[in-house]
């Protein structure tokens, strides 16, 4: 900053010149009995958040639809300002906005008012109801409360109109789960609002993508396009997350897309559901089996080769249309990728973090590579997910030494253990791994949800054929980019 | 009246006393600080975000443990960019790669049990090994939320405990995000709280105190300055050079012994007196400090911070020599955009102070404020606006999603100033925004911040894209604004 003149550039970042202090004089060892999550009760970097998230981001993938949480204000503003971090786009939420009357009363004149409120002036298609918390431990009645609401609307806007607004309810206390759950039992609460006969069969599949990005979903559209499959996308948010800039736009503004009102109800019709993710969307899949006995396909995530061949294969099953030529040669392609990159990939020590099923997926996908993981950090706890890692292992014939599965637990554990081991050469994961990825001088390739430190990551994809050649590239040029001297790139 | 009626309220009329015209003759008060209208779209957040994100987050050395569901630690953590200099080890050869007060989140992670059964020894637990795993932090602040507040943990408890186990300092931050109606509750609840907790401590462990050999009589604080982006860079070294010693900013990058210390220096320098002025004014009754209330936003503002500070302590002649040799340095690059910015208009939303602040900055420009919006302000922000502001410029109070959107179109500014969640609204639109919140390319405060600030509104305005937004047929110089909504 001691410049003589300060240019019409400002002061650029490296001329701010930032002295790090050690907050100690030198380094000690953080106490072994403490690292894992299990033997302690402090939770330090956690790697999930909070169910209404989960709701939110689902019902944000519905036409026309509007969440409304009932909580204090900030479950609503953290989490749109998450969303536009991560999509860089804006993100139509409206809270309750409790105060402390309503912590002392409970949240119903907020719920009614906000309701009204909402409706007269947005006129949404449908409305998502999300609780939080706060709203569950007061013990807040929402079913009645709902019904007091939907009796207020019918007496200011007629009975028609009143009627014409599907509210569903999602119960997401906090205090519970993580936001991959909040999803799922957005699934249910969904279908099972939404979806209640089952009167004509419409040849359609539903596909409950879970926590994937814009660019994913279009790229699932693409491959049912190509199977001559139609599919209804629950939660569609490759639209509404991912709108064009192009006034003049209407007041007040709607984002374009996501998944009709009707479509969701024609879901009890279907031939099948896939839920994509297992955790993220099996309660809405298992609840249309039980109910109109749509089938249920629950996972793998088609992440690689093998999670996309299960994805195509099971649809083939399913419809009997044949797996078309152009996607064979989209499979064919990655494995010529594969072929063209094994060199740099094979046994590389890898470590991944994110939502269990994005680990999960994206663990086959480098057991293809030859790579070898070394941990593997699911955030949201769950019951199957070290039986999934252990058969992911087995099935890619992993023989190295068993990597740290870290299921729930926290990035404190996650990130000790790298520290303590003699070598890793990449990190898989989100922006919370990128201090991580930093502090053990690897590069870190950027998947899951969420990232919010880099530009249109959620705007490509990962899944399929064509979004593992994505991943694949970036996965090999990080490695190339990081630890190769350049002679050694001249002839890849 | 000069209250404005927007079409987007036709139906929550209640919010007609929020929006006004200012008027040169009058000081109009809006409705402010009161209770938000459920389902409105409002933009607000929770006090606990004015607690653990504003005011707690930016203290460099202490653990913030978040007693809650995992949830409010998570969209807390490394969230607002309050940066810091403060890094712990991360090997044995290498410190982390972000300072300790962004690096780590920690909380109770409170489950369905401990709801119902009470969270008070997950709480204590878990502070004790916090303070074992982080050995370097020299204290350590416990925020409730929602949760733990409506189950009445005893965190005060809690904290007497630890502090007595342990022997660090421990602060508690009870703000749950329920209280009050915005954030601004839980600066003030921060606030309140850090204050009396800080007497007592003295009180106790007299030690901490300021020992009087080291006390100079040029010894201030800079109140309501939370360093984004490295603000602190920019305004620090300006009244050092002055020959003033700064014991303790409130609270960006500081120690929190030095924040212990606060009662000991001899003028209180107020930068935010929205989320700040509460510890200066309890200072004041308490203490005898004195304090001045300073803008440290643009050229002019920060040049009158600068001399009322120093007349406090007969340095006028050296505040003028600081401010000639600062002048110099940007002079140059602050004519060139100025010639670029001339008429433009401008809008702005943010949480308050940052409205008024910035009006004498805009027109330093030579640019038109013609809308503005607060979050959180109080009847002190609407009254200093209103001093700053030109004739018939409108003025939102707790706006919500949908009276943005029509502050936007009834303006058509040529750019808008605000946080993240809104600036993609305005994007859609085809306004350009700055982030006003954490900055652009910061630091946006004193004399080089100004040329920041400036160049960054250029890059808003000046950007190619906005040529292209008018779609496929359109024809080039379109600048059709009318035809911002259908």
């Amino acid at each position: 900053m001691q410049l003589k003149e300060i240019p019409i550039t400002g002061i650029p970042y490296d001329q701010l010149y930032i002295e790090k202090i050690p907050a100690a004089p030198e380094y000690c060892r953080r106490p072994a009995e403490l690292l894992p999550a299990g033997n302690r009760s402090v939770v330090v970097n956690p790697n999930r958040t909070c169910m209404p998230l989960g709701a939110m981001w689902a019902v944000l993938g519905v036409h026309g639809a509007i969440p409304f949480v009932q909580g204090a204000q900030g479950c609503t503003t953290y989490v749109r300002y998450t969303f536009c971090r991560v999509f860089k786009e804006p993100a139509t939420i409206a809270t309750a906005s409790f105060h402390e009357d309503a912590a002392v009363f409970g949240g119903r004149r907020n719920l009614i008012e906000g309701i009204r409120n909402l409706v007269v002036r947005y006129w949404p298609e449908l409305i998502g109801v999300v609780t939080t918390c706060s709203s569950e431990i007061i013990g807040d009645d929402m079913v009645s409360f709902l019904k007091m609401a939907r009796a207020n609307l019918r007496k200011e806007i007629g009975p028609e109109r009143a009627d014409g607004i599907p509210i569903v309810l999602v119960n997401t206390p906090s205090f519970a789960g993580s936001h991959v759950d909040g999803y799922d039992r957005a699934s249910r609460a969904f279908v099972e609002t939404l979806a209640t006969t089952r009167n004509k069969p419409n040849d359609k599949v539903n596909i409950i993508p879970g926590l994937l990005y814009p660019g994913d979903i279009r790229e699932i559209k693409h491959l049912l396009r190509h199977m001559g499959i139609e599919g209804i996308v629950l939660f569609d948010i490759s639209d509404p997350l991912d709108a064009p800039l192009q006034p003049p736009v209407s007041l007040p503004y709607k984002p374009p897309g996501g998944t009709p009102v009707e479509a969701i109800r024609d879901m009890a019709n279907s031939l099948a559901t896939f839920a994509l993710q297992p955790h993220a969307g099996q309660a809405g899949a298992r609840y249309l089996e039980r109910k109109f006995g749509v089938r249920a396909v629950v996972g793998p995530p088609p992440i690689g080769i093998q999670g996309t061949d299960a994805f195509l294969k099971a649809l083939r099953e399913l419809t009997g249309k044949p797996i078309p030529e152009n996607l064979r040669q989209e499979r064919g392609r990655l494995v010529d990728s594969l072929a063209d990159t094994f060199h740099h990939t094979m046994m590389k020590k890898v470590a991944i973090m994110g939502d269990p099923d994005v680990v999960l997926g994206v663990t086959r996908f480098v057991l293809e590579m030859g790579m070898e993981p070394v941990a593997l950090a699911g955030g949201t706890a769950s019951k199957t997910f070290d039986h999934d890692v252990e058969a992911i292992l087995a099935e890619g014939g992993y023989a190295g030494d068993p990597p740290l599965v870290v299921n729930g637990g926290d990035l404190l554990e996650f990130e000790e253990h790298l520290k303590q081991l003699p070598r890793v050469d990449l990190v898989i994961g989100n922006s919370r791994a990128v201090d991580i990825a930093k502090e053990l001088q690897v590069p870190l390739v950027r998947v899951g949800f969420p990232i919010y430190d880099r530009f249109g990551y959620q705007k490509r994809a990962v899944v399929g054929y064509r979004g593992g050649e994505v991943l694949l590239a970036e996965i090999v040029n990080s490695i190339l980019g990081y630890q190769y001297p350049d002679d050694r790139t001249h002839q890849l | 009246m000069p209250m404005v009626k927007m079409k987007c309220d036709e139906l929550i009329p209640e919010r007609y006393k929020h929006i006004y015209y200012t008027e040169k003759e009058r000081s109009v008060i809006p409705a402010c600080n009161i209770a938000t209208i459920p389902g409105d779209m409002t933009e607000r957040g929770c006090a606990f975000a004015g607690a653990r994100g504003v005011i707690g987050g930016p203290i460099a050395d202490v653990i913030a443990m978040v007693h809650a569901p995992v949830g409010c630690a998570w969209y807390t953590w490394g969230t607002r960019r309050h940066l810091s200099d403060l890094y712990t080890w991360a090997t044995p050869t290498r410190l982390t790669n972000v300072a300790f007060n962004r690096r780590y989140c920690l909380c109770t992670d409170m489950q369905e049990k401990d709801v119902v059964f009470g969270g008070i020894k997950k709480l204590e637990q878990s502070c004790l090994e916090a303070i074992r795993l982080f050995p370097e932090a020299k204290g350590l602040i416990i925020f409730t939320t929602c949760t733990t507040g409506l189950i009445g943990d005893d965190v005060q408890a809690v904290a007497r405990s630890v502090e007595k186990k342990t022997g660090r300092l421990v602060f508690t931050a009870e703000s749950p995000g329920c209280s009050g109606v915005s954030q601004s509750k839980g600066h003030h609840d921060f606030n309140i709280q850090f204050y009396r907790q800080v007497r007592s401590l003295k009180e106790r462990r007299p030690e901490l105190k300021m020992p009087e050999t080291e006390k100079t009589p040029y010894d201030i604080c800079l109140i309501g300055d939370y360093n984004m982006d490295w603000d602190l860079k920019a305004v620090r070294p300006l009244f050092e050079k002055m020959g003033l010693r700064i014991v303790a900013v409130f609270s960006g990058n500081e120690r929190i012994e030095n924040l212990v210390k606060m009662p000991d220096v001899k003028l209180n320098v107020v930068h935010c007196q929205r989320s700040a002025e509460y510890i200066a004014q309890m200072e004041k009754d308490g203490y005898n400090i004195p304090f001045i209330r300073v803008s440290l936003y643009g050229i002019e503002q920060t040049c009158k911070a600068l001399r009322e500070t120093a007349a406090f302590f007969g340095l006028e002649e050296r505040a003028e020599a600081v401010i000639a040799e600062e002048m110099a340095r940007v002079e140059k690059s602050l004519a060139f955009y100025r010639e670029k910015l001339r008429g433009k208009r401008v809008a702005i939303y943010v949480g308050g102070p940052r409205v008024w602040h910035w009006i004498k900055l805009m027109e330093e420009l030579s640019m038109q404020v013609v809308a503005v919006a607060c979050t959180f302000a109080h009847e002190d922000d609407y009254e200093k606006i209103n001093a700053r502001a030109p004739e018939g410029m409108l003025v939102v109070d707790a706006p919500n999603e949908f009276e943005i959107e029509e502050m936007l179109t009834s303006t058509k500014p040529d750019l808008f100033l605000t946080g993240l969640k809104e600036k993609y609204l305005g994007r859609k639109m085809g306004i350009p925004t700055v982030n006003s919140h954490s900055y652009e390319k910061g630091p946006y405060e004193g004399f080089a911040g100004m040329v920041n600030f400036a160049r960054d509104i250029y890059q808003g305005i000046y950007a190619p894209v906005w040529k292209f937004q008018w779609g496929l047929d359109s024809t080039p110089g379109m600048k059709e604004r009318d035809g911002l909504c259908s």
